[in-house]
């Protein structure tokens, strides 16, 4: 990343955000930050997917909660859990990390699953079918309780991941009053985070990132000048897919638990909001959409407040979407292309 | 000499009522130029399309180099050696002239996940040779300058030039250019001519779509007319010229 007046600005905002935490909080301003820091790890890897779907390869993809929950459940499955209103105990079971190998490529492989019929629908029409196949698999999920354990979830799960927590994260979680389990899993997302813009750079110019923006840019050229539209889309699902499988395993051990209720469509929206926040088709836009985005979740109770005397939790939600929204709408008119987009390269003209 | 490169038989397509290919036979010769003419609707696009695996005939086959493509898919007829163009410009807008210029030149094996993830030294040298390929031929149609702009920041004419250039940089046998000249001015229009002219020359086989009568006249060396989706003249431009049927096709008939 070139230090640039668009990405100086951005980390000036996102530096102000997290002042704000400090601004609107008397006390634990710390452990307040650190799950918000937290969430934004999680759901901004979540956004990195995304934007390969979207700002690399155009592809409109409104199912990616399904993507996180296939991640997550298949990976929880296949470790010690237990699942279920009975919460049958399953002491045995894989290692975590074979298990978390196994969860990422069962979502690659269901982003090809549902891209093979769907991939050659474009535009509004994809959208469609990932809606609808994402909530396919949340009732999907949700009624076969034998397995997935429906809508009693899925408990008992984390120590497979937790028993891995380095002696430092302890150590800093003791001295700063935190929850360790959850450093440990923001310490991964962002890691994570780290690598897969690694991979992603590398990725993106290289010829097959250019063949993916070709494809972005127009289909029937790409067909006309003897290249497979089709796989190279395909391709770029399965990356984006695997990455949200990751981030959706994330989700789920930072809760401790698995819950239908968790993949539902708002999480896909959620994740489009990091992703417009911080610019389409930027590599590193999500992380700072994502850490101003959760500032927001997290500090609206505040500002609703201010407005509100006795503002109850409803109210406050509401505020807080108002919020989004607004901020949304304001980097519509005045940076459309969010904070890190470029704007050559706006990206949400959709045809 | 007369090496037939595409033979068409029976080719039919129909939207509802209407039928906008219905082609008996026809075979088109190698290192030819053939301009195909006709009134608007005449089914022009739609023929380009059917025989560049964009639509799907109702009835008929399509034979390239006695290969059957009829529904093969259009990146495999492409892979075969016959590129198409587009009516409507379509270049890569959010990408830079050269990127639009290297991925048209790249091959399916260079733009691989796998190669592009290893970074294998034999893709740095591809991509080094494309590069240079690709300068080559912008320089050829004077668009080199533009190189490092978003191909969206050309020109209609610029842009004809480079949907024209990324469709020739892997010297393709046949090339199907549709209305290659449509809303470009006078000036550029010659060069263009003068550029397809050479093409031929050099031994590729061109098909054209085009609207301006002249300009067929005078490069062609055979012009096949489409009327109602139906071949109704196929000669040398002279010959054209002055059939009846051609004139009552464009003018409507005499006897009212």
């Amino acid at each position: 990343m070139k230090i640039t007046f668009k990405s100086s600005l951005t980390i000036l905002i996102t530096i102000f955000s997290i002042f704000l935490v400090f601004l609107l909080n008397d006390e634990g301003e710390i452990p307040i930050l650190f799950n918000l820091l937290t969430f934004a790890g999680i759901y901004g890897l979540a956004a990195i997917g995304l934007n390969v779907h979207f700002g690399l390869t155009g592809l409109l993809n409104f199912g990616h909660a399904a993507f996180m929950g296939l991640g997550a459940y298949v990976t929880v499955l296949l470790i010690p859990h237990a699942a279920g209103r009975e919460g049958v105990v399953i002491t045995t079971g894989l290692p975590f990390f074979l298990a978390l190998l196994i969860g990422i490529i069962s979502a690659a492989l269901f982003g090809l699953l549902l891209g093979l019929p769907a991939i050659r629908l474009r535009g509004d029409y994809l959208a469609i079918v990932t809606i609808a196949a994402a909530e396919i698999f949340r009732l999907l999920v949700r009624d076969l309780e034998s397995v997935t354990g429906g809508v009693y979830g899925i408990i008992n799960f984390s120590n497979s991941l937790q028993q891995y927590r380095s002696g430092f994260i302890d150590n800093f979680a003791s001295a700063n009053d935190l929850n360790p389990s959850q450093i440990w899993i923001a310490f991964l997302s962002w890691t994570s985070i780290i690598l897969v813009l690694l991979l992603l750079r590398r990725l993106t110019n290289s010829p097959w990132g250019r063949a993916l923006r070709a494809v972005r840019e127009d289909e029937d050229a790409v067909r006309a000048l003897g290249k497979n539209a089709v796989w190279l889309k395909l391709q770029s699902f399965m990356l984006g897919a695997g990455i949200a499988g990751l981030s959706g395993v994330f989700l789920a051990f930072n809760y401790g638990t698995i819950q239908v209720s968790t993949f539902v469509p708002i999480l896909t929206f959620y994740v489009w909001a990091i992703m417009i926040l911080g610019g389409v088709g930027s590599l590193t836009g999500p992380i700072f959409g994502s850490i101003i985005f959760w500032v927001i979740i997290s500090e609206t109770n505040g500002i609703a407040q201010l407005i509100f005397e006795n503002a109850n939790g409803q109210q406050i939600a509401g505020v807080r979407f108002v919020l989004v929204g607004l901020l949304i709408m304001l980097l519509m008119i005045f940076r459309p292309s969010g904070l890190m987009g470029k704007k050559e390269e706006l990206l949400l003209d959709v045809k | 000499m007369s090496n037939k490169y595409l033979k068409v038989t029976n080719l039919k397509k129909s939207f509802g009522g209407l039928k906008a290919v219905d082609v008996h036979s026809l075979n088109l010769n190698t290192n030819e130029l053939t301009s195909i003419i006709g009134p608007n609707g005449a089914g022009k696009t739609t023929f380009f399309d059917l025989i560049s695996g964009f639509q799907d005939s109702d009835e008929g086959k399509v034979y390239l180099n006695d290969k059957n493509i009829t529904r093969s898919q259009p990146y495999s007829i492409a892979r075969l050696g016959m590129i198409r163009t587009f009516q409507l410009t379509k270049v890569f807008d959010r990408m830079t002239v050269l990127e639009n210029m290297m991925f048209s030149a790249s091959t399916v094996n260079n733009d691989s996940f796998i190669r592009s993830l290893i970074r294998l030294p034999s893709q740095k040298t591809t991509e080094k040779n494309i590069k240079e390929k690709s300068f080559e031929i912008m320089k050829d149609l004077n668009i080199d300058h533009m190189a490092n702009s978003y191909a969206r920041e050309l020109s209609g004419g610029q842009k004809k030039l480079l949907e024209l250039g990324r469709s020739i940089i892997n010297d393709p046998d046949i090339l199907l250019l549709d209305e290659p000249l449509a809303g470009v001015n006078p000036k550029l229009a010659e060069e263009i001519l003068q550029i397809i002219l050479n093409l031929s020359e050099k031994g590729i086989s061109i098909l054209m779509v085009e609207h301006n009568i002249e300009a067929v006249m005078k490069i062609s060396q055979r012009v096949i007319v489409l009327a109602e989706g139906m071949v109704i003249a196929d000669d040398t431009p002279e010959s054209v010229r002055s059939d009846e049927k051609v004139i009552e096709a464009y003018l409507g008939s005499e006897n009212e």
